[in-house]
């Protein structure tokens, strides 16, 4: 009945076949909203069945899991912080990076830039996010590293490191962060930025004065979007931070992130059923509850925080 | 880790595919062979694919070996994936789903069953040497020569270079290892171990990969790194990397042919009888490999096999063949 409506605003008598077009097409879309939540949910099924298998099978336990700082499935040794640990790191140094330059880039794009020169840079900073992640890694690994080296000393910095993997994830997240900052910052409506202007404030008052905190909703949305894209990144910190589960603080040192240590397990065959097999699936339902709640989070910053203008 | 396929372009679906089911099954086998035992093989005449994994070590030899048979003539497809010994296992005997595994360490006894259950009688094919070799950085001046049993505290316990040797530098042991689906990582727990893991996967500072390009990066990278794998790699990176002695010593062709290198092992590859009766070109490859591997296997970095265990090898394609050649 609903479907009718577009067409009878404009044909009282709409014919047979526009209806079923329009039923057509209106079971097309549903189709492929609904795929995609049977995909989540498909997902969420298998995660949670094996994780359960790797908890139930007595060799493991949930206060092990979560309290222990050794990480070793082979010989018995199940503490997920030193992988938690790692990819905390390596999200941050991203965060680190990309956060200042997102803001500070969408901040210029947005108030200073002329539109011709936005218009030719917005593009430009896209393809840096459309570049293969195992670029980034590679990256990381012949660049990064021994520039880190050369700045910090060779004993200093690990070949394989948290700090090369962050920065190359930083980089990788910068764009994104821009590009959604922007979008939010050119939404603040204009007739802010003229009365800010009326007042006398200078130009830098109104960026940061008015236009920043008026789009804050959005500018905390796409940080915590870069960051939970920190986290599920795979090839940047497989290649880059190292390869075996380690404990420290220390970003010079090498230390596999959850997603590191999955790439890293599944890439060869692994039986199934041994406890290697089913820790991937625990790690995996652990990284998908972490990016479940920062993207709750920021729909909830979007929802509190957002000031609405009619 | 890193999956590498080294595979040709498939041959059209022209008539020779169709009339070699109609010709004697091993049209392939020649008159005339330049071997004692195995009759000849002629990869102009063999058809169909072939897919083998297992062992990084054994990878450069294999690869090697399917460039010759390729070069010479066989223009279907080969797979060879370089996924450790114990996944190569895991696909051959367990999935069924590969012809042949190679192995850097013979394959286990459950993995026997697997294969049995399988209704895969694994056949055992040696096909050389390997001088697993303990690699250093070539900055590091303190250390040329370790003892076994230094070897079994650099990869564990100690966590300083000075707690092997209290002449040598009180920093950090950077410990770049095979993963633990690596055959090599077997055969070192076993040798220097005494098969018990946990020392080994307890120690700090340690990286663990399938991928040996990955251990070589690392202990290139670092002063006080030390890291092994098999000898091919070190050959192929020697302007990069020392070579440590082991017991006073040092790998090579001498020391592996009069058998005093300590941590020498055998390669294998695997499969069976069936596979090879029913994929004459899986026996085709298998019998053309035994044959030519001594004429490239120094050049790839490993050893000869002894004549005995070879020929042992080439009497067991022959068995496995029994009644269909």
């Amino acid at each position: 009945m609903n479907l009718s409506i577009g067409a009878t605003l404009f044909d009282k008598n709409p014919s047979k076949a526009l209806q079923l077009r329009e039923l057509l097409l209106r079971g097309l879309l549903s189709f492929s909203a609904i795929i995609s939540i049977c995909v989540t949910l498909g997902i969420v099924y298998i995660l949670s069945t094996e994780a359960f298998l790797f908890f139930s099978s007595g060799e493991v336990s949930l206060l092990e899991f979560f309290s222990s700082i050794e990480w070793q499935p082979v010989i018995d040794k199940f503490g997920i912080l030193p992988l938690l640990n790692s990819t905390l790191m390596t999200s941050f140094i991203a965060m680190l990076v990309a956060g200042p330059l997102g803001i500070f880039a969408a901040i210029y794009m947005s108030e200073y830039a002329s539109n011709n020169f936005k218009a030719r840079v917005k593009p430009i900073l896209e393809i840096l996010a459309g570049i293969p992640t195992i670029v980034y890694g590679y990256f990381a690994l012949t660049f990064i590293t021994p520039f880190l080296k050369n700045i910090f000393g060779h004993d200093v910095v690990d070949v394989y490191n948290t700090a090369s993997a962050g920065i190359a994830m930083g980089i990788l997240i910068f764009p994104m962060i821009a590009s959604m900052s922007e979008d939010a910052l050119s939404a603040v409506p204009s007739g802010l930025r003229q009365a800010a202007y009326g007042l006398g404030a200078t130009k830098l008052e109104v960026s940061t004065g008015i236009i920043v905190p008026s789009a804050i909703s959005g500018i905390m949305a796409a940080f915590i979007v870069g960051l939970s894209r920190a986290v599920g990144e795979t090839m940047i910190v497989a290649l880059a931070a190292g390869a075996g589960s380690n404990f420290t603080f220390n970003p010079f040192k090498s230390a596999e992130t959850m997603t590191g240590y999955i790439a890293r397990i599944s890439g060869g065959d692994i039986g199934y059923d041994t406890v290697d097999y089913n820790s991937i699936f625990a790690i995996g339902i652990f990284l998908f509850i972490i990016t479940l709640v920062l993207n709750i989070i920021s729909q909830k910053i979007i929802g509190r925080y957002r000031e609405i203008y009619d | 880790m890193i999956l590498v396929s080294v595979s040709a372009i498939f041959a059209g679906g022209d008539k020779e595919s169709s009339n070699s089911e109609n010709n004697a099954v091993n049209s392939w086998i020649l008159a005339e062979s330049d071997d004692s035992i195995l009759p000849g093989i002629n990869p102009l005449e063999v058809k169909g694919t072939i897919s083998a994994a297992g062992s990084s070590t054994v990878f450069p030899l294999s690869e090697r070996m399917i460039e010759r048979f390729k070069n010479e003539g066989y223009s279907d497809n080969i797979t060879l994936d370089s996924i450790g010994s114990g996944a190569g296992f895991e696909r051959w005997a367990v999935q069924a789903e590969s012809d042949i595994s190679n192995a850097s360490r013979p394959i286990k006894d459950k993995e026997i069953a697997a294969a049995r259950g399988n209704g895969r009688e694994p056949i055992e094919f040696r096909l050389g040497t390997d001088a697993l070799a303990v690699v250093i950085n070539p900055a590091n001046d303190f250390v040329t020569n370790v003892t076994l049993e230094e070897l079994a505290l650099i990869f564990s316990t100690a966590k300083k270079w000075s707690e092997v040797n209290s002449t040598w530098p009180n920093e950090d042991i950077k410990r770049y290892i095979p993963g633990t689906d690596s055959g090599t990582f077997d055969y070192f727990v076993e040798e220097v171990f005494g098969k018990d893991k946990e020392p080994m996967l307890s120690a700090a500072n340690t990286q663990l990969s399938e991928d040996d390009n990955i251990l070589v990066r690392g202990v290139e990278g670092d002063k006080y790194a030390i890291g092994f794998f098999g000898y091919a790699y070190y050959a192929e990176n020697s302007d990069k990397l020392n070579v440590l002695s082991i017991e006073g010593v040092e790998p090579g062709s001498a020391t592996v042919d009069n058998a005093t290198y300590p941590l020498a092992r055998p390669v294998f590859m695997y499969s069976s009888a069936n596979i090879m009766q029913e994929k004459p070109q899986v026996a085709a490859f298998i019998a053309y490999y035994l044959t030519y591997v001594n004429e490239e296997i120094r050049d790839v970095g490993y050893f000869p096999a002894g004549k005995a265990d070879l020929d042992k090898a080439k009497m067991n394609w022959i068995k496995a063949m029994e009644g269909k050649l």
